[in-house]
């Protein structure tokens, strides 16, 4: 392009000759156009700031303007608008002239051709622009006082000059030049981005606010711009990606999709607008995304079933730029983590009786584990997958092969493990790791729903503990009860808790019981200690036998009575046999020079120190001696006559009416000490069937309780509405069946402690 | 933009005389200012012809933006400039330097108007205004040394037309 051809500026006009000094504006304005690069003199600039000062205060408007006659008395006016009229169609002419140029061009030339000119064009406007200040500050300024539209400043006027003779024309080419260009980029090309930076520049310059010409819209911008190019982008995608899916598996796909969004991204930090960013990237989401999410969706389930963490967390990345795109996806995955818990479970339940609680609670774990991690890894630790996990969780644990049979099962393995857990070496976890493995049976008791059932199952077992004082650590105890109390308030441990002090009241009490002994000064034929169990906290039943305990054993007891007594009046005292235990020496062993110890429940002791008289003992003295029940009486004795304490005569397996029983002097044993204390299996057994029935009774009291402190609150309530709220108030210890609230409301009604009104309600009798 | 080394610039008035003047000084023009801009620091070491503005104003509006009290920066912000619009008193100073023969107030106004200095074209307009101001007809005429060229019917007419106006 050569527009070597210097503008003559011609002499400076005479301020009188408005024809001359419009010739020489002229002249001064091509100048600018079309040669600034040769630099522009001070004489020059003053020359023509001085002109339009001149045109516009000249009073003798002669030789321009033909319309002067009517109009004399404003003639000022009329000057400043021949100005500006003449400015328009010299614009118009410039434009025309570069409209006609840029038809030579096309492509990667056209734009080079526009932003060329239009760095020229807007160079040249804000020179113009401060030249004919003086027009701007009167003429212009009086147009736009009075409110004409379509009067602008200079500067302005000539970006609205450039939009409609010229970027209306030719934007359409130049886009499509844009888009080329990127296309070409998009397909890995280098290209010049500064271009397209430019012509995304000058775009947005011209989006002029119609009624404010100080403020400027993205109209133009957004109208001619970013619609051809989301459209382009769109159109793009939707065809690269349809080809890519054709071709590629899914997972290069993803990976295809990411680096694409991200080039996107880029590629408006590099040259776009930043207005375009969020409707580029719905553009882009909808075509590489939410147009493929049903192919990704189906994807999903392959990726779970091989563990595909990083491309999960692809998959999961991509569709959470769409709106709902992950919904389906948290819905496959509760569904697979519950039949990943169900399928773990039917692992370890092919004996179902023989199911060792820890294998039980460490499959469950296991799944949990598994993919909580997966949550935190690959879909951002995002609460919504966190509650599909809880959700699907609460499922298998609650209701799995195991529970079949009962939905008890759960929280009583998971009792029974922490039983074990606890429970002195019984599971050969270190003391260090102790706490970290009770922190994930809170994580499995959480999902419990049956709380009521652990906490049975838990009171129990802890009571034997406790009782036998087989708890690994006080601590660990401790941490293990405030965990609940955490998880489950107050009211769930507060019988846990009691049992706890309980057991260190009784502590003291035995140190004033042995000083007091001490002060009597009797021989004290047994070295004894008491524990004092509340009633109501403790789960334990009175004795199902009755004895008639030894005469050493009573003596110390009555004594104990007395001391305690004295204490706490009016206390009652129940003994509970079947928990007392013992240790004897032996002193009529040929065979050993250290006397034996055995150690022996009550029942055994008994037993045992008739024998202190008589070597032979018939079933029946021993019976009536003691007073035991038979049940009680064959337990006691068959441990003795398998370890072969006593020798049972005739032989025979069971002990039963007709036995006799002989002291064994030849007794052996390898060890000094030896446990004869020992639970039978049915015992065991037992227990469990027991601790089960009473669930569904504590159930019925719990549900009544509840009913009866929300009749309480709320005095009158309609029955529904009562069964509604009974369940949200229970929910937390267990599932409650709504017939069995419906039972209870009648029990409660039966007892007067509520009544039936009309309309279906229900009020509360104090 | 011009750099701050070139601290005067030259000025030449249309009688051919040339002087110095501080370039921030010569900025309150806004003539100048957006001339050094435009044309880079090339142009400030030019004379600058400015052929409208006799010496006489020249130097007179020199001294006046010279001695402008430093605390008084050039009123650019709106609500300042709103307020001096609307009344007609004039501070002190100023009143003194428009002390001058009104050949001279008009030229000042003139090339203000001219070289685009804002605060000293409102000052000179007000000057004319107080001028004005609680005169009748006959004696504005004698003050700006105007000949009546309205015919006495015209002149009727017009009383006629603006006797809503008149102070009574």
């Amino acid at each position: 392009m050569s527009r070597a051809a210097t503008v003559m500026m011609p002499p400076a006009p005479n301020r009188e000759d408005i024809g001359a000094t419009w010739e020489y504006l002229q002249a001064g304005i091509s100048k600018i156009m079309i040669n600034l690069q040769d630099g522009m003199d001070m004489v020059t600039y003053m020359g023509i700031y001085t002109a339009v000062h001149n045109f516009c205060t000249s009073q003798k408007a002669v030789g321009l303007s033909q319309a002067g006659s009517g109009a004399a008395h404003r003639g000022a006016h009329l000057l400043g608008e021949d100005l500006y009229k003449k400015l328009i169609d010299y614009l118009n002419d410039h434009l025309a002239d570069l409209l006609e140029q840029s038809k030579a061009h096309a492509e990667e030339a056209l734009l080079t051709f526009y932003i060329r000119e239009w760095d020229r064009y807007t160079t040249a406007a804000k020179y113009i622009h401060h030249l004919f200040r003086y027009l701007n500050r009167h003429w212009v300024k009086r147009e736009m006082d009075e409110g004409k539209k379509g009067t602008h400043d200079v500067y302005t006027l000539h970006l609205v000059q450039w939009r409609t003779q010229l970027f209306e024309k030719v934007s359409e080419k130049v886009m499509s030049a844009v888009l080329m260009l990127v296309e070409k980029q998009r397909n890995g090309e280098t290209i010049e981005h500064g271009q397209i930076k430019q012509v995304v520049d000058s775009f947005v310059s011209l989006g002029l606010d119609e009624h404010d010409s100080s403020k400027s819209t993205l109209d133009v911008y957004r109208y001619h711009f970013e619609r051809p190019f989301l459209e382009a982008t769109s159109e793009f995608y939707a065809a690269e990606s349809t080809q890519f899916v054709a071709e590629n598996s899914v997972v290069e796909y993803m990976k295809k999709a990411e680096s694409r969004l991200n080039e996107e991204e880029e590629r408006v930090r590099m040259y776009l607008h930043q207005d375009i960013a969020t409707p580029l990237k719905k553009a882009c989401n909808k075509a590489l995304i939410a147009d493929h999410s049903t192919l990704l969706r189906d994807e999903f389930q392959i990726l779970l079933d091989n563990n595909r963490e990083d491309d999960m967390k692809r998959m999961y990345n991509l569709l959470n730029r769409i709106p709902d795109g992950l919904d389906p996806l948290r819905q496959k995955f509760e569904t697979h983590v519950r039949n990943a818990g169900l399928a773990a479970v039917s692992k370890v339940a092919s004996d179902a009786e023989k199911l060792e609680p820890k294998v039980y609670v460490d499959a469950l774990l296991g799944v949990h584990t598994q993919y909580q991690g997966l949550v935190k890894r690959a879909f951002n630790d995002e609460p919504e997958f966190t509650r599909s996990l809880d959700n699907a969780c609460r499922e298998f644990v609650n209701r799995n092969e195991i529970c079949k049979a009962g939905s008890n099962r759960s929280p009583e393995l998971l009792a029974k493990y922490t039983d074990v857990l606890l429970r002195k070496s019984g599971s050969g976890v270190e003391e260090s790791d102790l706490d970290a493995v009770l922190t994930q049976i809170m994580t499995v008791f959480k999902y419990i729903e049956d709380k009521d059932v652990f906490q049975k199952f838990y009171s129990r077992m802890l009571a034997r503990r406790l009782v036998h004082s087989t708890s690994t650590s006080d601590d660990a105890e401790t941490s293990m009860i405030s965990k609940l109390k955490e998880a489950c308030g107050f009211e769930y441990t507060n019988k846990l808790q009691r049992m706890f002090q309980d057991m260190q009241i009784s502590k003291d009490l035995n140190q004033g019981f042995k000083e007091h002994s001490k002060q009597l000064s009797e021989k004290q034929p047994l070295d004894s200690t008491y524990s004092i169990l509340g009633t109501s906290f403790w789960p334990l039943a009175p004795p199902n036998t009755t004895f008639n305990p030894p005469a050493e054993v009573q003596d110390d007891l009555n004594r104990f009575t007395r001391f305690y007594k004295n204490k706490h009046d009016g206390r009652k005292l129940t003994w509970l046999w079947q928990l007392c235990k013992g240790e004897v020496k032996t002193s009529y062993c040929k065979s050993q020079k250290t006397p034996y110890t055995f150690q022996v429940s009550v029942y055994q002791m008994a037993i045992l120190l008739l024998f202190n008289d008589k070597d032979v003992h018939s079933y029946e003295d021993i019976a009536s001696i003691t007073q035991l029940t038979p049940d009680a009486l064959d337990g006691a004795l068959g441990i003795l006559v398998k370890a072969k304490v006593l020798l049972q005569k005739p032989d025979s397996t069971k002990p039963g009416a007709g036995q006799t029983y002989h002291l064994n002097y030849d007794f052996k044993n390898k060890k000094i000490r030896i446990n004869l204390n020992i639970g039978t299996k049915s015992e065991a057994k037992q227990e469990e069937v027991e601790t089960n029935k009473t669930i569904e009774e504590d159930r019925k009291l719990v549900l009544q309780s509840a009913i009866v402190r929300i009749m309480k609150a709320r005095k009158k309530m309609k029955h529904n509405v009562l069964v509604g709220e009974t369940i949200s108030q229970i929910k937390g210890r267990f599932v409650p069946k709504v017939g069995d609230i419906k039972k209870c409301i009648e029990i409660l009604l039966d007892k007067e402690y509520l009544e039936r009104l009309d309309d279906d309600e229900l009020g509360y009798l104090a | 933009m011009a750099s701050s080394d070139a601290t005067t610039i030259r000025l030449q008035s249309n009688d051919n005389h040339v002087m110095d003047v501080d370039k921030a000084v010569a900025e309150r023009s806004l003539l100048i200012k957006n001339m050094l801009e435009d044309l880079g620091d090339a142009a400030a070491s030019e004379t600058i012809p400015i052929p409208n503005v006799s010496y006489r104003a020249c130097t007179a509006q020199g001294h006046r933006m010279v001695r402008t009290p430093p605390w008084r920066p050039p009123a650019t912000n709106e609500e300042e400039s709103d307020t001096r619009k609307r009344t007609t008193e004039i501070e002190e100073w100023d009143q003194k330097f428009m002390q001058v023969d009104q050949e001279m107030l008009f030229e000042i106004i003139l090339a203000s108007n001219y070289l685009d200095i804002k605060p000293l074209l409102d000052v000179g307009c007000k000057t004319v205004a107080n001028m004005i101001k609680g005169k009748s007809p006959e004696e504005i005429r004698k003050t700006f040394n105007i000949t009546n060229d309205f015919t006495p019917e015209e002149e009727e007419q017009i009383r006629r037309e603006n006797e809503w106006a008149e102070d009574r």
